[in-house]
């Protein structure tokens, strides 16, 4: 009968760590992944037109708890450096911002404000201390409101303490800031529009929310921590080398990855998982199955709502995914004229809010939010807001207005770009669907706002990875611990599956 | 707006308030129907059990539910095994939330292949839709829509017979058939809240007044009495049956865990198919229950008439019991600790037995254990002697017959 002890759909980072762990208990893990290279969101491919890109994600790190206990380093994880992140003003002045409050930060914020230059490293100091203790929350198993046992309320437990040593004034602020918006937050420690917008930009990258939204304090605190920074973490060789390293740990642990194998159906009886089924027809026998995929499409379109209780079938379709992300890939001769780093073109809260404004009613900003980032001749403009929903239209009808909208915000700071484009490669929200298996474009695999995290994440009481459906587990971005590029949800997986055994 | 307040009439108003006496009516499902017709239940309650009893049952909820997936979605939703359910079959069923709790009862009449017919007591159009995502099947309330009478009674087949295209006489117990009265088409089935030879008769709204006037005409000759649903009561609870709100809470109603009911602890287990292939709402927690035992059931409990007699003697007085059903809980005792409660008694005229259903708690639900009821006698609460029996109290040859 079966070769595998444990099936994991999806080859992401969030389902390698997770098959790595269950392979270094001892787990004969196989990983299918449906498409034809690994590492999900963190790949580096071409997207068309034969010039290789980081498709989705210009950067990023697992977890440091991760790298050291899967040995990955030995297995081939690339070096990564924190790049600064620099807002780019439209009077051409760059605002220049790094994590360590170097000179430099200093200086620029300066030229701004002296004060908020005087400010920076204490609120670099609470967004760590903030991104430290998130980093704690995302390595706790959530209770399953309401009805907490003694088990599961142990960790949080300890959750508490752990906040509780942050001290009273942190631990308050910390809680506090989550609900509140950016703007609320960064109006508390900075009185310059242009910084606090270019703090903004940090807080919504990724999410459909605006810098003035409620909980984008959370999404600040969130992606700090992914990025450990402002800036974002830049991979040598690009961010699919992370994934080749876990591939290689894992062959090396005894486990197997099977690349072009879609998994079409969870196969379950009386709420029992037997394996899966792929596109082919082949089945696979397993009495673990994990599914790194998000939660909806694990659920509603794997297992299929027929063999699921009425109301967690209902608390699946309710969860919010509404992905707002666009991304156009430029191959220029070269002289594009940009500098290096992270480029972010939010120059104020203004800016970035009505940009969002647009994805409220559908329609995609007339003046997105820009980061951009860039490898050689390779330049990659992330674009917020292009919402998968649109009120009018579609998204093959939109290509070409989302390429040229995002070429010409990126040109008006840097002229030179459009006369070095020699191809351009854009993926719309639904290419993140079709081509990634993205429900609704949603990088996050459910939106990140206040009432889908911890406890509610992915939805209330089934926050402990497990499903109605025995021996089927949830390991992805859209579980606690998820989101962005980081690893905890599968991590996190793989020990509530050790433990259930 | 006084309009949009007004409780709903049924389709055959015009012609039930004319006959009704009393006016006596009872809201049921939005709707006023007549608890009674006569000023005493004796007559319509002995058409029931000796003659023809019409009664206007129209208030049911009614949903179609049609499409390739229609018996999944019932099979999901329901206790039975839909799968295998033949056209022209009637179910009776309860239907759970995940943890094994009744959400409501009712029937599930097989049409066709892909189109079934259910009656609920409660609204129910949200938790069928909630159940159908994924599923090819199209979901209709039909209440107001589709009239609906219970002809029941020992002559009630004569009485049909007399008026339907095509005799009655093979229709089994729990079968469906499509038939007409007076060119009117309707669909009949064998089924009925008595536990009597009885059936039940769809029709459109539109044509409900001739279907009636054809059956009152037809069964002018076997005594048919127009029948109000207090009368009703009495012979479902001989007949062992419950009612929502009254013998149990919806699980979605409930306020705290204590009050809702499981279908085993009904005694629903024979319409339990825990045999049945697949998934359904609330399968691993009813496995559970079968494995365990129930805490609760809900058993028939028979009040011995010489210890009534005596503690009505005791004030001087002969037996006071209530001329209709009473629906109000009665604590249930044993050796003068609570092991339970009623929650309808009634006196039986058929059996000549006061009788009430119980909820019991293990292990005082046996069939046989001795227990006591309590009995206000001249504003004295007491305790009467009881015997614990199965439902139901009363099944005659010629209810499945």
């Amino acid at each position: 009968m079966a070769n595998h002890d444990v099936i994991v759909i999806g080859a992401g980072l969030n389902g390698l760590v997770a098959a790595n762990y269950l392979a270094k208990a001892g787990k004969r893990a196989l990983v299918l992944e449906r498409r034809a290279i690994p590492g999900g969101q963190a790949v580096t491919e071409s997207v068309g037109g034969g010039f290789q890109v980081n498709a989705l994600h210009a950067g990023g790190q697992l977890r440091p708890d991760i790298v050291s206990d899967l040995e990955l380093e030995r297995h081939g994880l690339p070096t990564s450096v924190s790049e600064p992140l620099v807002s780019i003003l439209p009077d051409g002045r760059q605002l220049r911002l790094a994590a360590d409050s170097d000179e430099q930060t200093l200086a620029s914020i300066g030229t701004l404000s002296k004060r908020d230059a005087e400010q920076w490293p204490a609120f670099v100091a609470f967004m760590n201390e903030a991104a430290a203790f998130l980093d704690a929350a995302y390595r706790t198993p959530m209770p399953r409101l309401p009805n907490v046992s003694l088990k599961e309320g142990w960790p949080l437990a300890q959750l508490a303490l752990k906040l509780r040593r942050l001290g009273p004034k942190d631990m308050f602020r910390v809680i506090r800031a989550m609900p509140m918006s950016a703007l609320e937050l960064t109006e508390e420690w900075f009185e310059s529009d242009a910084l606090r917008a270019a703090v903004g930009a940090v807080a919504i990258h990724g999410a459909t929310l605006g810098p003035m939204s409620a909980g984008s304090g959370y999404t600040l605190m969130h992606n700090w921590l992914n990025r450990g920074g402002p800036g974002h973490r830049r991979v040598e060789g690009g961010v699919g080398r992370i994934a080749d390293a876990l591939v290689a740990a894992l062959k090396s642990r005894g486990g197997e990855v099977r690349l072009s194998a879609d998994v079409k159906t969870v196969l379950v009886e009386n709420q029992s998982v037997l394996g899966v089924r792929l596109k082919s027809g082949e089945e696979i026998a397993a009495t673990t199955v994990v599914s790194a995929a998000d939660p909806r499409h694990s659920l509603i379109g794997l297992v299929g709502a027929v063999e699921l209780p009425p109301e967690f079938v209902w608390a699946t379709q309710s969860i919010k995914m509404r992905g707002a992300v666009a991304k156009v890939h430029l191959l220029t001769d070269g002289n594009h004229g940009l500098p290096k780093g992270t480029l972010v073109i939010a120059p104020s809260i203004r800016y970035a809010e009505r940009a969002y404004d647009a994805a409220k009613y559908g329609e995609m900003s007339k003046e997105p939010y820009l980061e951009i980032t860039t490898a050689g001749s390779v330049v990659s403009l992330h674009v917020q807001f292009a919402p998968y929903a649109l009120r009018q239209g579609n998204w093959e009808q939109l290509r070409p207005v989302l390429e040229r909208t995002a070429v010409d915000i990126a040109a008006r700071a840097f002229p030179q770009l459009k006369s070095s484009i020699r191809q351009t490669k854009s993926l719309t929200p639904l290419d993140l669907e079709r081509t990634y298996g993205l429900t609704e474009g949603d990088l996050n695999h459910g939106q990140l706002i206040l009432d889908q995290m911890f406890f509610m994440r992915p939805i209330p009481g089934w926050s402990n990875h497990k499903t109605p459906i025995d021996g089927y587990y949830l390991c992805g971005s859209g579980i606690h611990g998820g989101g962005g590029i980081s690893g905890a949800a599968g991590r996190n997986a793989a020990s509530a599956i050790l433990k259930a055994k | 707006m006084l309009s949009t307040l007004e409780l709903k009439r049924t389709p055959f108003h015009e012609r039930t308030s004319r006959l009704s006496v009393t006016q006596n009516w009872r809201r049921w499902a939005g709707h006023i129907v007549l608890g009674s017709y006569e000023l005493s239940l004796e007559h319509e309650y002995w058409a029931i059990r000796d003659g023809a009893a019409l009664i206007d049952v129209s208030p049911l909820m009614k949903y179609m539910i049609e499409g390739p997936d229609a018996a999944r979605l019932l099979h999901k939703v329901t206790t039975r095994d839909i799968l295998k359910m033949p056209v022209g079959q009637v179910y009776y069923t309860g239907w759970c939330d995940d943890e094994g709790k009744l959400l409501d009862d009712g029937t599930v009449a097989r049409m066709d292949e892909q189109r079934f017919r259910m009656t609920s007591a409660e609204p129910s159009l949200r938790w069928l839709a909630m159940n159908a995502v994924g599923l090819d099947v199209k979901v209709t309330e039909v209440t107001d829509r589709m009239a609906a009478l219970s002809l029941q009674g020992p002559k009630s087949r004569a009485v049909l017979n007399r008026c339907c295209a095509e005799p009655l006489d093979k229709l089994k117990y729990f079968r469906l058939t499509n038939t007409s009265i007076g060119n009117i088409p309707v669909s009949v089935s064998r089924t009925g809240y008595t536990g009597d030879l009885g059936f039940e008769i769809w029709m459109d709204a539109e044509q409900a007044l001739p279907v009636w006037d054809r059956l009152m005409a037809a069964g002018g000759d076997y005594g048919i009495t127009p029948c109000g649903i207090l009368a009703m009561d009495m012979a479902r609870v001989e007949a062992g049956l419950f009612m929502l709100d009254v013998d149990y809470t919806a699980a979605t109603h409930a306020w705290i865990d204590g009050q809702k009911s499981s279908p085993l602890e009904m005694g629903l287990d024979w319409a339990v198919n825990l045999d049945k292939k697949g998934y359904f709402v609330g399968r691993r927690a009813l496995e559970r229950e079968k494995r365990e035992g129930s805490a609760w059931k809900l058993m028939g409990l028979e009040i011995a008439w010489e210890g009534l007699e005596r503690l009505y003697a005791d004030v001087g007085l002969p037996p006071q019991i209530p001329a209709m059903a009473v629906r109000g809980s009665l604590p249930v005792m044993h050796e003068g600790k609570q092991v339970g409660y009623a929650s309808t008694s009634t006196w039986s005229p058929v059996l000549k037995k006061y009788i009430a259903l119980a909820h019991l708690q293990r292990p005082h639900y046996e069939p046989g254990t001795s227990l006591t009821m309590e009995v206000t006698v001249e504003h004295h609460r007491r305790q009467a002697p009881a015997k614990v029996v199965k439902l139901p109290f009363y099944e005659p040859a010629w209810k499945k017959k």
